[in-house]
């Protein structure tokens, strides 16, 4: 057993008499069995007071608001949202949004700790964004359009892997989803599942139901396992909205959020939604995938490199799967072609993904 | 606004403080904010301010309240204003603003030192482990959460995170941990070689 476990099972009363009473004959004869332990109580009663405080703010919080009211919103609203909701819908949503809010209150408590020094990577799923515009839906008495769907619960960014119907996607969006959509102007809403998820690079393989929808599919650009230089014009497209959106910069760092050399850091301001969107270069390959940006600065984004998406697929996939998963065009077909027309060959393989979980 | 006042004692608001009584808070926030409000707002903060650092004050009392021997030698209000004062003294001093602070005779101030004290090494532990929670990045920092505040079973955590089991979840957990441990006490002193590691690591599925 390790020690770990034996400190939690001391800590949790689950130990028998015996065993007690050796752990405690231990602690007393072991100076750095003695120093271990008391080192993991000091992490733990940190961590849960860190909880209870935040619980506590996120209260008071709640008692402010409710009497002198909210004196910043959280997140701008977008008008196009919520004219694709229904008012159900955003009824339904808007007990959502309470569950939500109430989660961000926690999250900037902490945030607020923070401030001074520290700043977050944040995940950029649209959830709230989403939710405040469904929620104002009712305020407007918007009426039902068409076909209504009940808003995802996050909405994001993909991009086509190959042509085989895989799609590369963050983890943090998919992982415990019940259902996954994506969609985009030449696929119809249409369903997926994960394949691979690597939690710790923040990747999601998903591959589309369907397959007659992938038969014509030929996917312009291939994921390039060259490090791409500091300086190079990367540009990215993503669903921040319901329609998709550019985006460009360049190449600012060799290295990610605290130094993690599996991503690059990018100037280009990326929003909620961005999040499992492709990072191109000026020839059109992959480079990468967007992961979050810095919460302190708008024009920090980062990415996940495309040798760590190699590398994370190779370590993932079991031999038979690799094969299909890694089938790559030779090289980009974009290459010397103007920004315009590459986006329009690209556009057919960057999806919104849909995502509805229970929460 | 027609809701009869019910009056409270300040032993009222203790007891109520410590047992969790949201009704009693709620009376208690309101009734000492605009103390706090003014007095903040007289030594040149915003309204945000006076939020932030009444909040912070609200929590010492609380945290204080919770301690069986605690006792509150003064009035409640007084102890409040104590607190806040500190609170925004420190904050102006951080930002080199001292000069702002106007001390007004209005109201008694009683000796919160240790009470505040305490408060404040605990949040510069929190603020270290919130640092260490985000060097550590997800999903480490949610799956210890999750285990350690909010008790999820090992089951419950590797059908949450796609694990085939819990003794992968277990192993997972493990390795998060001693990563969570070298970034909280060696004061994030990270050499490449960590850096390596946490990527070695966690890789898996």
């Amino acid at each position: 057993m390790r020690a770990t476990d034996l400190f939690d099972n001391y800590l949790n009363n689950s130990l028998n008499s015996e065993e007690k009473a050796d752990f405690e004959q231990r602690l007393a004869n072991d100076k750095s069995f003695e120093h271990a332990f008391n080192q993991h109580r000091v992490l733990l009663d940190t961590l849960n007071l860190s909880a209870k405080r935040a619980n506590f703010k996120n209260k008071l919080k709640a008692i402010h608001e409710n009497e002198y009211g909210k004196s910043s919103r959280i997140i701008p609203l977008s008008e196009n949202f919520a004219r694709s909701f229904g008012k159900t819908a955003a009824v339904a949503a808007t007990t959502a949004l309470i569950a939500v809010l109430s989660t961000i209150a926690i999250l900037s408590a902490g945030g607020y700790l923070l401030k001074q020094q520290n700043t977050q990577l944040s995940e950029l799923n649209r959830k709230v964004l989403q939710l405040e515009a469904s929620s104002d839906a009712i305020v407007s008495g918007i009426t039902k359009p068409k076909i209504v769907y009940a808003p995802a619960n996050l909405e994001g960014s993909a991009f086509a892997l190959n042509n085989k119907g895989y799609i590369i996607t963050s983890y943090h969006m998919v992982s415990g989803a019940d259902s996954i959509f994506i969609r985009n102007t030449s696929t119809e809403r249409t369903l997926a599942h994960i394949i691979l998820g690597d939690p710790t690079l923040d990747l999601a393989i998903l591959k589309i139901n369907d397959s007659s929808l992938v038969k014509n599919w030929q996917v312009p650009f291939v994921l390039k396992e060259k490090t791409t230089d500091v300086g190079e014009k990367v540009f990215t497209l993503g669903y921040p909205r319901k329609d998709m959106v550019y985006g460009e910069g360049s190449l600012s760092s060799l290295s990610g959020y605290f130094n993690d050399t599996a991503m690059y850091q990018i100037s280009i301001p990326v929003n909620p939604g961005n999040s499992g969107g492709p990072l191109l270069d000026d020839n059109g390959n992959v480079i990468g995938v967007i992961r979050g940006k810095l919460t302190s600065s708008e024009a920090t984004g980062f990415a996940v490199k495309a040798n760590e998406i190699i590398r994370s697929i190779n370590a993932m996939a079991n031999d038979s799967s690799k094969k299909d998963l890694l089938a790559q065009g030779k090289k980009s077909s974009l290459k010397n072609m103007k920004r315009s027309e590459q986006i329009k060959k690209i556009n057919p393989y960057v999806f919104n993904v849909l995502v509805y979980k229970k929460e | 606004m027609s809701k009869t006042r019910v009056q409270f004692t300040d032993d009222d608001f203790i007891a109520g403080l410590r047992t969790g009584n949201n009704e009693i808070l709620n009376v208690l926030y309101k009734k000492y904010y605009n103390i706090v409000l003014k007095f903040i707002v007289n030594n040149s903060g915003t309204e945000e301010a006076a939020r932030d650092i009444y909040q912070e004050t609200v929590i010492v009392l609380y945290e204080n309240a919770q301690k069986p021997g605690f006792e509150l030698n003064c009035q409640l209000q007084t102890y409040i204003y104590s607190v806040a004062k500190r609170l925004w003294l420190k904050q102006l001093k951080k930002n080199g603003k001292t000069f702002l602070f106007k001390d007004d005779a209005e109201n008694e101030v009683v000796d919160v030192s240790s009470d505040m004290n305490e408060y404040l090494d605990k949040e510069t532990e929190i603020e270290k482990m919130n640092q260490s929670l985000a060097e550590l990045g997800e999903p480490c920092a949610t799956l210890i959460n999750d285990f350690y505040v909010h008790r999820l079973s090992m089951d419950d955590i590797a059908d949450k995170f796609g694990y085939t089991n819990a003794d992968n979840a277990k192993n997972q957990k493990y390795k998060c941990l001693q990563r969570l441990k070298k970034y909280f006490f060696e004061n994030h002193n990270r050499t490449l070689e960590t850096e390596k590691e946490k990527n070695e690591s966690d890789r898996f599925i």
